[in-house]
């Protein structure tokens, strides 16, 4: 579904991926984890299109060319990014983002824009699974959400979205253990033979609860090792400094 | 231009029957916009908008003499809501409705009790020397104006390069409340509007007063505002500055009674060569009275967007509070935005502030948008809109809200 072959790059001369591979068929989970700088978040950031990196290398999904999409295209053809830092959006209202959210994918897919009556049916439902109290839909879009509540909204949008990869930016950061495991359920409850996501942790909590096909660390820019959940257990007793 | 418009004014006079002391003010005030002309950038209050220059630059020739031709058009607003209404037609008092109300409980009615000042700004000379009525609006002591009253502004079909001068004064008693909207939306092109409205709000009153100016035009407006708050009154006041070509905005407010409070709240959202100015004087006269101000804009193309607020406590309006806050977006370089805040205290027991900021659209804000699956420029215009509709927000009459939405397009 996704291949990366020796991705490179660079922001403001300063090189952070240095030729990185990955390959995540369909239905997998992937987990990458890495200390502070290591270019975790410029991967994700690369992957949804977001502008200002200069890029080498080769990334396709469905045997597409990624690169050369626009990020909003990429949403159509199914990436979803859950954000480190949601952004507030003061005067927009979380319900009105998130059908206007949805009709533009399935706009762009060529499917029936969802109505009124049908979106609320699909809010309330997703909303009930994942325990996400309704009435913050009516705020605006995570203006005074607490961390969780923003990142639980992430969650929410990708559930609703329903997108064939899920990248998770450090969504367990900030996060209490209950927050935690509303967060995991939902990944859970999404996961199926079509369905793949990049998990991007600094720690093995989260992946205690998902539990990941597998697991790389990143380190430098590259992926230095690749296994699988033991892993991750691996490294939270080493710790990324002495791990080679 | 100045011989034609002597003659003009020559013409008002032997045409309507002036009573002597009506002749004297306005040739006193005619004498003063001839000495002086029209503002210019060389005065402090016109320094972003210089009239003098837009006017010579729009208009040929002003024809001054209007003959009312009642040829005109009622539009198809999109008013969904029961409403009284008050037409004018090129300035002057043509029609009203107050089928919701008592009719004893408001009185209408136009006669040329002009004040015996003489204004130093050269606009309000011109007004009052062209002026050939005045429109009087009554709201009786005790009584509360059930539906929003609609003045909509009309002009004669065809009427270009003409000058409006249009005057209404609005005198709600103690106790008495009123919905007001100023429908600026006029059925015509290229003309200059000069309007004037003069307000007072009695003691224990409230007034809600929603000025629209929403459809594109190539009109060049200014509308000038004298609010004056009774003891215990409350002005809500809200300003959608979008659609003509230039329109300037004057508004002073006076709290001349304590627990007075004002809130008022504005946007001016252009494109192409726009040229709006918002520009607000709030006279803290007495005690414990507050006011609170918020102007947002978003500029695009080359639009020129300008707010100039004043606060000012006397020495005796102790325990005031007076707030402004003016943010703009600035979509692109060639738009320009000039804020001037001021505040002048002579108070030592007050909690003022102002603030003023400008900046561009959030980059990582388009991306969080595109990445839900939202092209660049939707991304931006439900940010812009959500920018402003927290403006919107603040209406509290919900018809008004309503149609404000739907007259800006501003729905999220």
């Amino acid at each position: 579904m996704l291949s990366i072959e020796n991705l490179k790059a660079k922001i403001d001369e300063k090189e952070i991926l240095k030729g990185l591979n990955l390959n995540i068929k369909p239905g997998e989970v992937h987990a990458i984890m890495g200390p502070n700088g290591s270019g975790k978040s410029t991967l994700s950031n690369i992957l949804s299109g977001k502008k200002g990196y200069e890029i080498n290398g080769k990334v396709t999904f469905d045997g597409e060319n990624l690169l050369e999409l626009e990020t909003e295209e990429r949403a159509h053809k199914g990436i979803f990014l859950a954000f480190q830092y949601p952004m507030e959006i003061p005067g927009v209202n979380t319900n009105t983002f998130l059908k206007t959210s949805i009709n533009a994918i399935k706009k762009a897919r060529g499917e029936k824009e969802l109505d009124a009556i049908e979106f609320l049916k699909l809010i309330k439902e997703k909303s009930a699974e994942l325990k996400f109290d309704e009435k913050i839909l009516n705020r605006q879009l995570n203006v005074g959400f607490s961390g969780g509540e923003k990142k639980k909204n992430e969650i929410l949008q990708m559930s609703i979205l329903n997108p064939k990869l899920s990248i998770l930016d450090e969504t367990d950061s900030g996060l209490d253990i209950d927050a935690l495991r509303i967060v995991s359920e939902g990944v859970n409850s999404l996961r199926n033979k079509n369905n793949s996501f990049l998990i991007i942790t600094h720690y093995q909590r989260l992946l205690d609860y998902i539990k990941p096909d597998f697991v790389h660390v990143l380190k430098n820019g590259q992926i230095i090792k690749s296994g699988d959940f033991e892993l991750a257990k691996e490294l939270e007793k080493v710790g990324y400094e002495d791990f080679n | 231009m100045q011989n034609e418009l002597k003659l003009n004014f020559d013409k008002i006079i032997s045409l309507n029957n002036f009573s002597d002391s009506q002749k004297k003010i306005k040739q006193e005030n005619f004498n003063n916009y001839f000495e002086k002309g029209l503002p210019n950038k060389r005065n402090e209050d016109w320094k972003f908008s210089d009239i003098n220059q837009i006017i010579s630059k729009n208009f040929d020739n002003l024809n001054f003499i209007v003959d009312q031709k009642k040829f005109f058009e009622e539009k198809d607003f999109p008013l969904d809501f029961e409403h009284n209404k008050i037409s004018f037609v090129d300035g002057k008092l043509y029609d009203f409705d107050f089928k919701h109300e008592d009719k004893d409980k408001i009185l209408v009615d136009q006669n040329l009790d002009l004040d015996d000042t003489i204004y130093q700004n050269t606009l309000l000379n011109l007004n009052s020397a062209f002026l050939t009525s005045v429109s009087k609006i009554t709201i009786k002591k005790g009584y509360n104006v059930k539906k929003p009253l609609i003045l909509f502004n009309y002009l004669s079909d065809g009427l270009k390069s003409s000058a409006i001068n249009s005057r209404v004064d609005i005198n709600l008693e103690d106790e008495s409340s009123l919905c007001l909207v100023n429908f600026l939306n006029e059925n015509s092109e290229k003309n200059f509007i000069n309007f004037r409205q003069k307000i007072k709000i009695g003691e224990n009153s409230i007034l809600k007063n929603y000025n629209l100016d929403s459809y594109t035009s190539e009109n060049i407006k200014y509308f000038n505002k004298d609010i004056n708050l009774s003891k215990n009154s409350h002005l809500e006041y809200f300003i959608l500055s979008e659609g003509s070509k230039f329109i300037k905005q004057d508004i002073n407010c006076n709290l001349d009674d304590e627990y007075g409070s004002i809130a008022l709240n504005g946007i001016i959202n252009l494109e192409n060569e726009k040229h709006h100015e918002i520009k607000t004087v709030i006279n803290h006269k007495k005690e414990n009275c507050k006011s609170y101000q918020l102007i947002k804009s978003v500029l695009n193309d080359k639009s020129k967007g300008i707010y100039q607020g004043k606060i000012f406590v006397s020495p005796e309006a102790q325990k005031t509070d007076g707030y402004q806050l003016s943010r703009a977006l600035l979509l692109n370089e060639s738009v320009e935005f000039n804020a001037k805040p001021e505040l002048e205290i002579y108070a030592d027991d007050v909690k003022c502030s102002h603030g003023s900021t400008s900046g561009n659209i959030d980059e990582n804000s388009i991306f969080y948008l595109m990445s839900r699956g939202l092209s660049y420029s939707e991304s931006k215009k439900l940010l812009t809109n959500g920018f402003l509709n927290e403006v919107i927000e603040k209406i509290s009459n919900e018809d008004v809200k309503r149609l404000v939405k739907k007259l800006s397009g501003i729905n999220v």
